[in-house]
């Protein structure tokens, strides 16, 4: 098994603080802590060659680092690609993570690197990265190096990498379903009871906390603005030209409202089986108030009433899906000059 | 209150010229069960059959498991609001064929992606007695009674599954009568003081579980709770007896999640409740059933409901909530765990994954930081189970029958007794 590792100037012998400009070099054999890891690596393997770059110039020349490294990653015919560990060096992290997710999504072969969990890396690269948990002390790099050399082992042998309790990394956020002995009543009772006694426990799901949104400021006065109506609630044109499914949607459609005075019942379906939408089939203004809007229109209470609806199915969707249906929905009211948006979700 | 199960194990179940019990073999003559169901004057036939553990046999789609089971006479009422008057159940002696199921499978239900679109009786279900998803499920190892009841055409849906539902539990009491006159094999007692009683300082532990989730509709003549459709149902003290004892059915809308009767009547979270209890770990003090909305006022008026209840009325230091399938009941069980943790009442949740992308920060769909004790069946989609070919096919009609025979791979919520949301699901996600 041929390596190929990625260190840092202060790591791989160049320097401290001072070095951090440093362009990448790449140097033949082992270098610094890939000494050690060499050892530990399994027979017949070995490092066989070692990039070396300065943490500011990685960071701010993100693309060349990439590039240089995949370059010589190829060059190298590697079979395993390491980076680190970083401990909790921020921009070492950083680098390390970018450098293996190219690495792995350029060359298609194991990549592996080490980082404390505090460390920002962790947070933009673990879904695709496996990082090893190197705690922040590097007195710990010989179990740190132990635990990569059997993780990429494993990797580059095609064999199965268990839980990360197991094998010592961070977890990637997957989940796998598996057997277990005791039906979940029974793990609901014993985490019951550890809770009432205040002992420690571990939800099977983590409990994720999802930054709020700071709501914008409205610049233009209400009676002035253009409203747009966004739901996620499924409502499609008859015949629902976009297919925009029952649940799982990776679509979403924008629908022309036109000069309509109100949304009639037999132009539109709704697309969405999370929620009973008989009520929407009878009249579909009472998801996307289309009714309202236009009395308020003239009335004089707001602008205007965006020109189409903007429409999606939100059931049992992945949220990097949702975010990205968000986004694109955002730009493309954004273009339209839209001051305002009326969410209807179901 | 005290309820007491009279045990009777079941060995083979066969069809023969009388219906009685034997030791363990339990004949069934198939005319007269077959003039039990037809009683029923909207239904114009009925398909009967039995299903072994191990047999080459595959039946869907399925609208109900339920554990064949009898009153004993003077001890209440079997399935009371659906086969007699609304009176209490949870009390005296309860005669179990245990070992024994009834599957009732849907004749009316068409197949396919109609056969989804039609929530209404559930969706592909589909009981599997050979291969790997029989020895996963709950119910591999069982003698299945399974029906096929047919009501005429000019029957209006909603009264089909009636007439499905009044079956189910029909053919349910007609095996256990069986029983009634013979010594079970053993019998299990549970008994509870309710909230009265102090049991030392144990801590006080309660069930809130959902028994219907109202998002996919509810039909003004489905039975659920003592016969009721549970429309504008609020949070309801119910004894964990009644529970397990005939008061609570499955509604037709239990998703692909698996909900069946079965385990209402074996109920695996208040099996777990009561082992504490009997165990001297906790004192169980009660439990309240309630539904999932469609309605938001309706929903934060339920969830602040059975927290109320749990605090105030139960005295509850810590409860277990379960959902009714599905991310709309999802949302009311997490607020009303958020409700029962403001009130300091502590909550563990059972809840499954329906993200397709199998990650962790979808699997939750919500974010409370208070609801951290969380268990979950997952739902399994990442399990494939590979299915045999097999020699007998049970399908509602001619349609769902071309399409099961033909499968040759399922995941967990398409398949009986391995997801479930009752807490009888050995799945489980592990977080990679």
């Amino acid at each position: 098994m041929k390596v190929v590792h990625y260190l840092n100037q202060f790591f791989g012998g160049v320097g401290g603080e001072e070095f951090a400009d440093t362009p990448p070099n790449f140097l033949e054999g082992p270098v610094g802590p890939g000494k050690l890891l060499n050892q530990i690596l399994p027979e017949g393997s070995q490092i066989v060659g070692t990039i070396v770059c300065g943490d500011n110039y990685a960071v701010e020349n993100q693309q060349d680092i990439v590039s240089f490294v995949n370059a010589k990653v190829k060059e190298a015919r590697a079979d395993l690609f390491v980076a680190g560990p970083c401990f909790n060096a921020g921009r070492y992290g950083m680098s390390a993570g970018a450098v293996c997710e190219a690495v792995k999504s350029e060359s298609d072969i194991p990549v592996v690197t080490a980082m404390s969990e505090e460390n920002p890396g962790v947070d933009v690269y673990r879904g695709e990265v496996l990082i090893v948990d190197s705690g922040s002390s590097p007195a710990n790099m010989r179990d740190v190096l132990v635990r990569i050399a059997n993780l990429g082992a494993k990797l580059a042998n095609d064999e199965t990498v268990g839980p990360p309790s197991t094998e010592g990394y961070i977890p990637q956020g997957f989940l796998r379903t598996e057997f277990v002995e005791k039906t979940a009543a029974q793990r609901l009772a014993e985490m019951l009871m550890a809770k009432l006694k205040g002992e420690s426990f571990e939800p099977e799901i983590p409990v994720t906390t999802f930054e709020p949104i700071p709501v914008p400021l409205m610049t233009t006065e209400i009676a002035k603005a253009k409203i747009a109506l966004v739901t996620d609630g499924g409502l499609v044109p008859r015949s629902n030209p976009d297919n925009l499914p029952r649940a799982f949607s990776r679509v979403w459609g924008a629908y022309s409202i036109d000069e309509r005075p109100k949304l009639l019942e037999e132009d539109f379906e709704v697309a969405h089986g999370g929620y009973d939408n008989a009520h929407v089939q009878q009249d579909p203004n009472r998801l996307v108030p289309v009714d309202v809007m236009r009395e308020m229109e003239r009335s004089g209470a707001i602008g205007s009433l965006h020109e189409e609806f903007l429409s999606t199915t939100g059931n049992s969707n992945p949220l990097e899906n949702s975010r990205r249906i968000g986004r694109e929905m955002a730009q493309r009211l954004k273009e339209a000059g839209v001051d305002a948006v009326i969410l209807t979700s179901t | 209150m005290r309820l007491t199960l009279a045990v009777h194990s079941i060995s083979q179940t066969d069809f023969g010229p009388k219906t009685q019990l034997e030791g363990t073999r339990l004949q069934i003559d198939v005319e007269e069960l077959r003039r039990c169901i037809l009683q029923d004057r909207r239904l114009q036939s009925v398909d009967l059959e039995i299903a072994r553990p191990g047999e080459s046999c595959r039946a869907g789609y399925v609208f109900d498991i339920i554990e064949p089971r009898a009153k004993e006479p003077g001890s209440g009422v079997d399935f009371p609001g659906i086969l007699g008057p609304v009176t209490p159940v949870g009390q005296g002696v309860t005669h179990v064929l245990r070992g024994a199921a009834v599957t009732v499978v849907d004749g009316g239900q068409p197949g396919g992606e109609l056969g989804y679109e039609s929530r209404r009786g559930g969706v592909s279900k589909i009981l599997e007695m050979s291969g790997e998803a029989a020895k996963r499920s709950s119910y591999g190892d069982l003698q299945h009674l399974v029906m096929v009841p047919r009501a005429h055409p000019d029957i209006k849906r909603h009264a089909v599954l009636n007439a499905l539902r009044v079956a189910s539990c029909r053919a349910a009491v007609f095996l256990a009568q069986t029983a009634l006159s013979q010594l079970p094999d053993s019998t299990l007692d549970f008994e509870l003081e309710g909230p009265k009683s102090r049991n030392g300082n144990l801590p006080r532990v309660a069930y809130i579980g959902q028994i219907h989730g109202h998002q996919h509709g509810t039909e003004s003549d489905e039975h659920i709770l003592y016969g009721a459709n549970t429309r504008g149902m609020m949070p309801t003290p119910l004894h964990p007896n009644e529970w397990m004892d005939g008061a609570v059915v499955t509604s037709y809308s239990w998703g692909g999640r698996g909900l069946e009767t079965y385990f209402y009547q074996n109920h695996p979270i208040i099996g777990e409740l009561y082992r504490l209890h009997q165990s001297g770990q906790a004192n169980f003090v009660g439990a309240i059933a309630t539904i999932s909305s469609d309605q938001e006022s309706e929903m934060k008026r339920n969830s602040m409901m059975a927290a109320q209840i749990a605090k105030w009325n139960l005295g509850a230091d810590g409860v277990v909530l379960t959902k009714y399938a599905g991310g709309a009941p999802h949302t009311d069980m997490f607020e009303t765990a958020r409700q029962c943790e403001a009130l300091g009442v502590k909550t563990v949740v059972l809840t499954s994954d329906t993200a397709s992308d199998s990650r962790a920060e979808s699997a939750l769909l919500i974010n409370t930081k208070e609801v951290n004790a969380i268990v979950s069946h997952s739902e399994g989609s990442d399990v494939r189970f590979q299915l045999p070919t097999v020699d007998r096919i049970i399908a509602g009609n001619s349609e769902v029958a071309d399409i099961i025979s033909g499968l040759s791979e399922l995941t967990p919520d398409a398949l009986c007794g391995i997801a479930n949301n009752q807490g009888a699901s050995r799945l489980q996600p592990i977080i990679y």
